[in-house]
């Protein structure tokens, strides 16, 4: 489990804002360099191939590579970075953030938050994302020298590691699911399978997708499988039909999942005695299987998301657990394909 | 030592109100060398009396305090969630998201229902206290209660940033201060002082209260960080001071009238060290002061402050250069106030 820990935490210190994948990228190929050969398609998906090449049945592994982040929209004449949303970040956490600011160089941050005594409404509400400014603390030409226009920020956090198996860090969506397949290659590697399978970590799923699209386009699979994060309990969110954090991967079903791909995931899970849940949607997914499902002539796809708390803010915490439980469950659906 | 590894490692210090332990060691070691006696009065106040070349005409004390807002836990949940309380002011939108180290040792993080359940409406309404808790990862209140007791302390987790000339940090309010304190003990002043750092600052300022008591002083310093609204969407004027413009000099806050003889004293001095300054603009916030004005028969008081962004936040920003304006300023203005005889 340690190993696994440091291994996330490797995959979450590196930056990869939606269009900006590369460190991401980069950093995930390294974990799987003895493994598998890699490449960076021209959308910044990260791609492997492993199992029997020559098979015919061919399965897609996906998890997105791209973290919620800002983006630098300009610069205001007193060296503030004005900044818009890079995928859905929740403003209620970014006043007073500590930030990274990826300019030409790596740059720290605080996103501006006014004194309460000269805000309209004190501290009752918070400005949209988009209105709020982060203060490198440099002057106008500084800025202007040092930060452009797209560059991106991220929150500055440092992983760390909770209680027992737990653990926060930004990023963990969905870094966590690129960890679980990493871990999934690694028990299936010197292993035989019958079916060829491609490995996507894919870019810009926070705002859109576009690297799932074009990925499993180019990937041509029969079948695929999607991990992502959704929502585990806690204090707001009572546990109906959400995960709970340790309570092991949350199998999708959904009207565009496949029926035969959730049915096994099901059944193997309940064969393992493995701790699941069942996570019921009633239409799309909100999620890079909803895509893939419908590239080229439609690809049968099943999701599984590991329980996650606090989505969308640099406090996100999972359980490795989760993350071992549902690399297990993927070995042992990919052992069966043929 | 550099000139800022003092203040790093003051920082790095965890020190909420009334538990200013940690941040009271690192000052006994740096100024047990440089002070003719040292003394710790029962509320933990650190009183450290340096003796200049001269007798002064009045008795000066020069007060920092040790302490900073943080939390303190209140509660521990069925599922293992704590909750807690903020120590001195935060402001509630600061909360969110943010990782806190419990007692200096076991991290926690105040999670927020996630954006994709939230109403429309509650998209931009910041989140009552009493709706945030801690997430330590403890499974259960069981496996929670074995780390954390009620009323443990916990700070932001945060950075130290030097570069472009500016110092971003937790707790600049008052390690900055206590750090320019040092500095002064170092260089030594003309005339005996005493450094007063102080203890509960941000809960009402008990310590620097008591620690007046047993100084007797009959004027004092207040050295500390003052909010600088020099920010993204706040108009000139309102900015009440400006990084980079000097330490800020207060005439009235919530708590204090200050000498105003010493107010333009101030001035004079910054104008002799050649360093600037600038008026506090507004009429907010307090200090050690406030307390220590009214000790005894009443002590004549002044306040420099370093503008800081952000105070009580997790991260502040403060100007390197008005940190060393400061220092020269103070160096001056307590000889001025020491050198001249007072009612």
């Amino acid at each position: 489990m340690e190993e696994l820990r440091e291994m996330l935490f490797r995959l979450c210190r590196a930056p990869g804002t939606p269009g900006e994948e590369v460190s991401a990228a980069k950093t995930a190929a390294a974990e799987l360099s003895g493994i598998a050969e890699t490449r960076i398609d021209r959308m910044g998906n990260l791609t492997t191939q492993f199992g029997n090449l020559d098979a015919a049945e061919h399965v897609l592994l996906d998890a997105h590579l791209d973290q919620i982040g800002l983006i630098v929209t300009g610069i205001a004449k007193n060296g503030f970075l004005n900044v818009g949303r890079c995928g859905g970040i929740d403003a209620r956490v970014l006043p007073g953030m500590a930030v990274t600011i990826c300019g030409k160089e790596t740059l720290c941050g605080v996103v501006c938050c006014m004194p309460p005594p000269l805000q309209e409404d004190g501290e009752k509400k918070v400005p949209p994302a988009d209105e709020m400014a982060v203060d490198a603390g440099l002057s106008r030409t500084e800025a202007e020298r040092l930060v452009r226009p797209g560059d991106r920020i991220l929150f500055r956090t440092e992983p760390k590691r909770l209680l027992g198996t737990r653990v926060s860090a930004a990023g963990l969506d969905d870094r966590a699911g690129v960890a679980a397949f990493l871990r999934c290659a690694q028990i299936l590697s010197g292993e035989t399978l019958r079916c060829r399978v491609t490995l996507q970590f894919s870019a810009g799923e926070e705002i859109g997708g576009f690297g799932a699209t074009t990925g499993a386009f180019s990937a041509e699979p029969a079948q695929a499988i999607a991990v992502d994060v959704s929502f585990a309990s806690q204090p707001g969110v009572p546990e109906k039909n959400r995960g709970r954090l340790g309570g092991g991967p949350m199998i999708g079903i959904a009207p565009v999942l496949s029926r035969k791909i959730t049915e096994a995931l099901i059944r193997l899970a309940e064969e393992r005695k493995m701790l699941f849940t069942r996570e019921v949607m009633g239409g799309l997914t909100g999620t890079n299987s909803d895509t893939i499902a419908t590239v080229g002539r439609g690809v049968p796809t099943g999701l599984i998301s590991i329980p996650l708390r606090n989505m969308h803010t640099p406090a996100e915490v999972v359980d490795l657990n989760d993350i071992e439980n549902t690399a297990q469950l993927i070995a042992a659906y990919l052992r069966e394909v043929s | 030592m550099g000139r800022f590894e003092l203040l790093q490692e003051l920082c790095a210090a965890h020190g909420v109100s009334g538990r200013e332990d940690a941040v009271r060691e690192i000052l006994l070691r740096e100024i047990r060398p440089l002070a003719d006696s040292v003394e710790i009065t029962p509320l933990g106040n650190l009183i450290a009396f340096k003796k200049g070349g001269k007798r002064p005409k009045t008795r000066l004390m020069l007060d920092a305090h040790m302490d900073e807002v943080g939390l303190i836990i209140t509660g521990v949940t069925e599922e293992g969630f704590l909750s807690f309380s903020t120590v001195g002011g935060i402001d509630r939108r600061v909360l969110p998201g943010k990782t806190v180290w419990i007692e200096g040792k076991l991290p926690g993080v105040i999670g927020v229902k996630p954006i994709h359940l939230l109403k429309e409406e509650e998209k931009l309404q910041s989140v009552p206290p009493e709706d945030l808790y801690l997430d330590i990862g403890a499974c259960s209140r069981e496996e929670a209660e074995e780390q954390v007791r009620l009323g443990d302390a916990a700070v932001f987790d945060s950075v130290f940033d030097l570069s472009h000339g500016m110092v971003k940090s937790r707790a600049l309010d008052d390690r900055s201060g206590c750090a320019l304190l040092v500095e002064l003990m170092k260089d030594g002043l003309k005339y005996d002082t005493t450094f007063v750092f102080s203890v509960q600052e941000e809960v009402g300022s008990g310590g620097a209260g008591t620690a007046a008591f047993e100084v007797k002083p009959q004027a004092a310093i207040a050295v500390g960080c003052t909010a600088a609204a020099d920010i993204a969407g706040v108009k000139r004027g309102r900015e009440v001071c400006r990084l980079g413009d000097g330490p800020a000099v207060s005439f009235l806050d919530r708590q204090t009238v200050y000498d105003r003889e010493y107010y333009h004293l101030t001035f004079e001095a910054a104008k002799s060290a050649g360093v600037k300054c600038q008026p506090k603009r507004a009429v907010a916030g307090g200090n050690g002061a406030g307390a220590i004005q009214l000790s005894r028969s009443g002590v004549r008081v002044a306040a420099v402050s370093l503008p800081c962004r952000y105070l009580h936040s997790p991260v502040g920003i403060i100007a390197q250069k008005d940190y060393k304006a400061a220092k020269k300023l103070l160096a001056v203005l307590a000889e001025r106030i020491a050198e001249t005889d007072t009612v």
